[in-house]
């Protein structure tokens, strides 16, 4: 029987994570991923992360995967891919089936980073054609390279919801609507305004009721959806029907438990968490010593948090194991704490769940419409921080609620936005700085929230430069329509310039000019003539 | 889980128009069925696992487990969190009965390893 001081289950962000910081403290190590390529759920993630700089905030999920193998390769981490661990024992004992054999694997102790799948929720018709999660269909876009459909319904309006939402438009989908059956938007208004800019109309409290097959293959032809009262009863009378060919379900995540289970680890039934979990310690170490969880198996998170959480687990095991002393665990672990604690907080934070949240840290109101419709209404824009309304060549901060990222604050050269320490506050203006108009925190800002606005560009008009990821860029002197935040039509717009660089990472800064009156609301940018967007990956 | 009480029914099984929809779609296994295995006298998940066949196929649960729970749930008004999950065991993934039969010299020396 093989034997290894570590064994990890998993080579997705926490596992990989885990991998590299037990190799650093000098643990021998091995990863089993069932996969054929390492890297989790990391490599269709093309859109920029939240957070600091040290949770590697603005920087696209596929890079920080790419920079994670990178690392592990370089320490010497063996990761064994087509390895599907089959089973874990009391006595650290794995079993792992590699090509058409079980082999048999001794640890001293056994991450286990296993993830989570996604939830269904059935419907009439949800086992048709056509109907799948909403990650599935992230896979088949930015992993095989294939459109899973062409007119799409999305089920759930959290992140996992508005950012597939958001890559099926860059894919050339067209989004039809996104439904939730919550009276709120789940997810962070940043993510639903940049769906909801380019026309995507929002239904809260609306549930999906059946998927119609067409009389030839039985796959998906149309949706009816109904809106739900407070008892998630829908309401008769109340159906639409969704011209659509693909159903995406994204109503959250359950966590892949059943090998901290097979171990005999303590499990506990944790809704706020996504389901059956193990119950871990503050390391991640399970009611069985040596054995721990990190990431999404233990509860539903992020890829930011999962990645703490491995690096914490492998640092609890090198202390028990001696490669690392007490005093440089207690220093290496606030350090993590720290980190997991900055990313745990805010209006998303996992202790806010279920909670009706109206006003923000600092006491700004929240916006309503923004949590029904994606987008915020122009009048409760006013009321916040970021708000320049001096005149000439000036940046417009839509973020108003506490979500944990700053990169918008070292994005500017010239200090211009402020945050400060607590990343969750919503970022300031600088009285003293002035913008010179770069560009660079539009493209930076990962929730796509920042806009340069010019008011003095020419007679009788103005200008908006606003993030735009759709491929093809339009050229100089494109004519198209201006949008407002809804995803409406307000006026003609001609296409400035578009500017991109390195730092700004493929979200390029598209100018338009439009009437003075308009660059106040005008907000997005669509080609006459464009029948569909190919996206950036 | 607490103690679970089952009362025999004096009503008859009502069927419901959206009996016929699958749920755990490994095992074909529809709501009317898993509706009927509760009015049978089931109650936990893997009760209702054993009866039914739900959460045995491919998946091992992975998909249904949470559905075939709301409806015991709603048709029981015990909740979910009182209903157990699936036991997870080995093997916890797919695997055909030819590759573990392979296995059986590894797991000799398990067991002499352990026994040492």
């Amino acid at each position: 029987m093989k034997r290894y001081e570590v064994i990890i289950v998993g080579a997705g962000p926490s596992g990989l994570s885990a991998a590299i910081e037990a190799a650093q403290s000098g643990l021998q190590v091995v990863v089993f991923d069932e996969n054929g390529r390492p890297g989790g759920q990391l490599f269709k993630q093309i859109h920029k992360f939240f957070g600091s700089k040290e949770h590697q905030a603005k920087i696209r999920g596929v890079r920080i995967g790419e920079n994670l193998l990178a690392q592990a390769k370089e320490l010497g981490v063996k990761v064994i891919l087509n390895a599907t661990v089959l089973g874990i024992y009391k006595n650290k004992e794995v079993s792992v089936l590699i090509e058409k054999e079980v082999q048999n694997y001794k640890a001293d102790a056994v991450i286990i980073a296993t993830g989570a799948a996604e939830n269904m929720i059935p419907f009439e018709g949800w086992t048709l054609p056509g109907v799948m999660g909403a990650g599935a269909a992230q896979t088949m876009m930015n992993i095989q390279g294939v459109r899973p459909g062409s007119k799409i319904l999305m089920v759930g309006s959290g992140n996992v919801g508005l950012v597939v939402s958001y890559q099926l438009m860059q894919a050339g989908c067209k989004v039809e609507a996104i439904i939730d059956a919550a009276p709120r938007i789940g997810g962070y208004g940043v993510h639903a305004s940049k769906v909801a800019r380019t026309g995507v109309p929002f239904y809260t409290s609306y549930t999906v009721l059946e998927a119609k097959g067409n009389a030839t293959d039985g796959s998906v032809s149309s949706a009816v959806i109904a809106k739900v009262d407070e008892r998630f009863k829908p309401i008769p009378g109340t159906q639409i029907e969704l011209d659509v060919d693909t159903i995406c379900i994204a109503v959250g995540l359950s966590p892949m438990s059943q090998l901290a289970d097979n171990a005999g680890c303590e499990m506990t039934f944790a809704p706020t968490k996504g389901g059956n979990v193990p119950v871990l310690t503050q390391d991640g170490e399970t009611s069985i010593k040596g054995i721990f969880c990190a990431g999404d198996v233990g509860g539903i998170e992020e890829a930011s948090s999962a990645m703490i959480q491995g690096k914490i687990a492998a640092t609890a095991i090198a202390q028990e194991l001696g490669y690392i002393d007490h005093d440089t665990f207690e220093e290496k672990k606030s350090i993590y704490a720290d980190s997991l604690l900055k990313l745990r907080a805010g209006m998303f934070a996992p202790g806010s769940k279920g909670k009706v949240i109206d006003k923000t840290d600092e006491g700004y109101t929240i916006s309503k419409s923004i949590l029904t419709h994606g987008y915020l209404a122009e009048s409760e824009l006013s009321d916040f921080p970021a708000l320049d309304t001096s005149g000439g060549e000036h940046i417009v901060i839509e973020c108003t609620q506490n979500i944990p990222c700053d990169p918008c604050q070292s994005a500017c050269p010239q200090g211009c936005i402020i945050v400060g320490d607590n990343i969750t506050l919503l970022p300031k203006l600088s009285k003293e700085k002035k913008c010179t108009g770069c560009g660079l925190c539009v493209g930076v800002c990962s929730g796509q929230a920042i806009f340069l606005v010019n008011d003095s560009y020419a007679d009788g008009y103005g200008t908006v430069g606003l993030p735009y990821e759709f491929l093809p860029y339009p050229k100089a002197g494109t004519i198209g329509k201006a949008l407002d935040r809804s995803g409406r039509e307000i006026c003609d717009a001609t296409v400035v310039e578009v500017r991109a660089n390195k730092v700004m990472d493929k979200t390029a800064m598209l100018v338009m000019k439009v009437p003075l009156a308009q660059i106040g609301s005008a907000r997005f940018f669509q080609p006459i003539g464009l029948e569909s967007l190919e996206g950036v990956s | 889980m607490g103690i679970i009480i089952r009362t025999k029914h004096t009503q008859p099984f009502i069927p419901q128009p959206d009996d016929s929809m699958i749920i755990c779609r490994c095992e074909e296994i529809t709501k009317g069925e898993i509706r009927k295995a509760v009015y049978d006298g089931m109650r936990t998940i893997n009760e209702v696992k054993r009866y039914l066949r739900a959460g045995m196929g491919l998946c091992q649960g992975q998909t249904c487990q949470r559905l075939v729970l709301g409806i015991i749930a709603s048709e029981s008004q015990i909740s979910a969190g009182e209903l157990g999950h699936i036991t997870g065991r080995m093997p916890v993934r797919p695997a055909t009965m030819d590759y573990i039969g392979k296995s059986t010299e590894h797991s000799e020396g398990v067991e002499r390893y352990e026994s040492k």
